[in-house]
């Protein structure tokens, strides 16, 4: 069979600026992929690029057997590619239920073959909420919440979607350190329910207790892909982390 | 509300309206309550895409004349029913709003407004140069002699514009309860996390510009049976777009109820204002209150009530969290 994802010669410039060029990568099934690289090395880019968001001129995308490219980013959220983003982006008017709702309703509703019930959708909603510790909020706003709060519910709406690929961008940024712990196991127990997480996270902590694979970005371009423990004393990653 | 309650209450207003109507002896009344009823569905069709969906629109008066140089066509070429030109004012502006849409949707904020009055601009400029619906001259339409129901002719069109507003109104109130709504609302939210919930923005955007676009139409088709000289200068007035972005501002864009307590507050305040001081005040009238609005009340008069409700409830109730900063 072949990988979940498949990523040949991916390329975006903005304007004469690369910031991706000849990216090559396969994502298995029930991988957990630890997506690292130094600030403006192209990550969320390649995020961006990957479910939609942006298009990238060079390249195609293959998802489980489907090519994405030309797709819009609700019609790849459909086929199963889900994110966080890296700055949490709620639905600040309506309530953290309603927040869940819109991928119920919009997503998995709309795939082919399954329609929840609005009781459905409701307790699934709740049933969400209450995987991420945000059960008695349900019926707050966003505003309500606080970082790691709004960082779970950030995870519960990608979640929603029922995906099999799940792009977990910088969810733990700015969190502490027994924070960061909440979400990792949030994230393994996602993983352990069949998701494929690609986490793209500075924590490296977080990354090597978490990853089964390591990918590092450097301006723009892969230079290491692999067992983690080795990726990192890959002599090209120290020389973009620490310099000559 | 529910639904129930709802239609109900909407039925029994609708009834009250029309058989107090029975009782005026005073036709100013008609000519000013239809004024009224009018903004209620173009405020409400403004609100469509303006509050749910958070696009701002200033080409109001476009849509609303091109609903009644539709009606000018129909009444030149055919002896149609004032509804049915409704419905062909409404079908001529739903396309303008698609194809406005269609042009205009990737750009967001202050650059949507810009390119809505540059549109409602060029459709006056195309009706001030097209001769055979008057030009820049205008047009007098000749009512006919009689009313099709009982009653003087501008009682007629009221009762139209009274069932309109109802239909408008139950429109947008069913959209709000919607999937529709629910996807509206996460557009206004946050368009790329929408997308990435699923929610199909373009489709949507172009749905609610159609649709607000349509109403509009609508209100507009009867126009000229009202004012029966119609002019582009007068058709295509600033005051249309200023008001339907005013009405909901005031009343509250979140709720089907904003915009229609907007509209009554501030068209029946505009109405008083023409008998008793002059007509010229009314827009000065509308700018202080949206000042006064913007400043005390960004969320409008329904957004006064809720945020008191919420501080009475969490009062009531100690939440985990504190108060909530509209509370404050």
């Amino acid at each position: 069979m072949s990988a979940l994802l498949e990523v040949n010669g991916l390329g975006k410039r903005f304007g004469g600026f690369v910031a991706l060029e000849g990216i090559n990568l396969a994502i298995e099934r029930g991988d957990r992929l630890g997506l690292i690289g130094p600030n403006g090395s192209g990550k969320s880019t390649l995020v961006n690029c990957l479910t939609g968001t942006l298009r990238n001129e060079s390249g195609s995308v293959v998802f489980d057997g489907k090519q994405l490219d030309g797709m819009v980013a609700h019609q790849r959220t459909r086929l199963g590619l889900a994110r966080s983003f890296q700055l949490p982006k709620p639905f600040h008017t309506l309530n953290l239920v309603n927040n869940i709702r819109i991928p119920l309703l919009y997503t998995v509703n709309a795939r082919p073959g399954t329609h929840l019930s609005e009781a459905e959708a409701e307790t699934r909603c709740h049933e969400l909420l209450g995987q991420v510790g945000l059960a008695d909020k349900a019926m707050r706003l966003p505003r309500d919440l606080t970082q790691v709060e709004m960082r779970k519910m950030e995870l519960a709406r990608a979640v929603a979607t029922q995906p099999r690929l799940l792009f977990a961008d910088e969810a733990m940024a700015g969190l502490s350190p027994s924070e960061v712990e909440e979400i990792l196991a949030v994230l393994f127990r996602l993983n352990e329910q069949g998701i494929t997480i690609v986490l793209i996270e500075h924590i490296m902590r977080a990354v090597m207790s978490f990853s089964t694979r390591l990918v590092v970005l450097v301006a723009g371009q892969k230079i290491a892909d692999g067992e983690p423990q080795e990726a990192i004393r890959n002599p090209q990653v120290e020389r973009a982390y620490l310099g000559e | 509300m529910r639904n129930g309650t709802f239609w109900a209450l909407a039925i029994v207003v609708g009834i009250v309206l029309l058989v107090v109507t029975r009782l005026v002896t005073n036709e100013y009344f008609f000519f000013a309550g239809y004024v009224v009823l009018q903004y209620i569905v173009l405020s409400t069709a403004w609100n469509i895409l303006g509050g749910y969906t958070g696009y701002t629109n200033f080409g109001t008066a476009a849509f609303f004349a091109l609903g009644a140089y539709t009606a000018v066509v129909l009444h030149k070429t055919t002896t149609l029913p004032i509804p049915i030109m409704m419905v062909a004012g409404g079908v001529v502006s739903g396309i303008v709003g698609l194809g406005m849409g269609y042009l205009t949707l990737r750009l967001r904020g202050v650059f949507f407004a810009i390119a809505t009055l540059a549109m409602a601009i060029v459709v006056q400029t195309f009706i001030v140069n097209w001769d055979y619906v008057g030009g820049s001259r205008g047009i007098y339409i000749i009512r006919p002699q009689q009313a099709p129901l009982t009653g003087s002719y501008i009682e007629y069109l009221y009762s139209i514009m009274l069932i309109m507003a109802v239909i408008s109104v139950a429109i947008a109130r069913t959209i709000e309860r919607s999937r529709l709504g629910l996807g509206f609302a996460a557009i206004r939210d946050d368009e790329l996390a929408a997308e990435a919930g699923g929610v199909p923005t373009l489709r949507l955007k172009l749905i609610a510009t159609a649709l607000s676009g349509a109403l509009m139409g609508m209100a507009g088709a009867p126009l000229p049976y009202y004012v029966t000289y119609l002019d582009p200068a007068s058709s295509f007035n600033l005051a249309y777009a200023v008001n339907s972005v005013a009405m909901p501002v005031i009343g509250g864009m979140t709720s089907w109820i904003g915009p229609v307590i907007g509209a009554v507050l501030l068209g029946t305040i505009q109405q008083l204002a023409t008998v008793t001081i002059s007509s010229a005040l009314n827009l000065l009238i509308v700018g202080l209150l949206l000042i006064l609005f913007v400043i005390i009340a960004p969320n409008g008069i329904v957004g006064l009530v809720r945020s008191r409700r919420r501080a009475r409830s969490a009062a009531a109730v100690p939440a985990p969290q504190p108060a909530t900063r509209e509370a404050a």
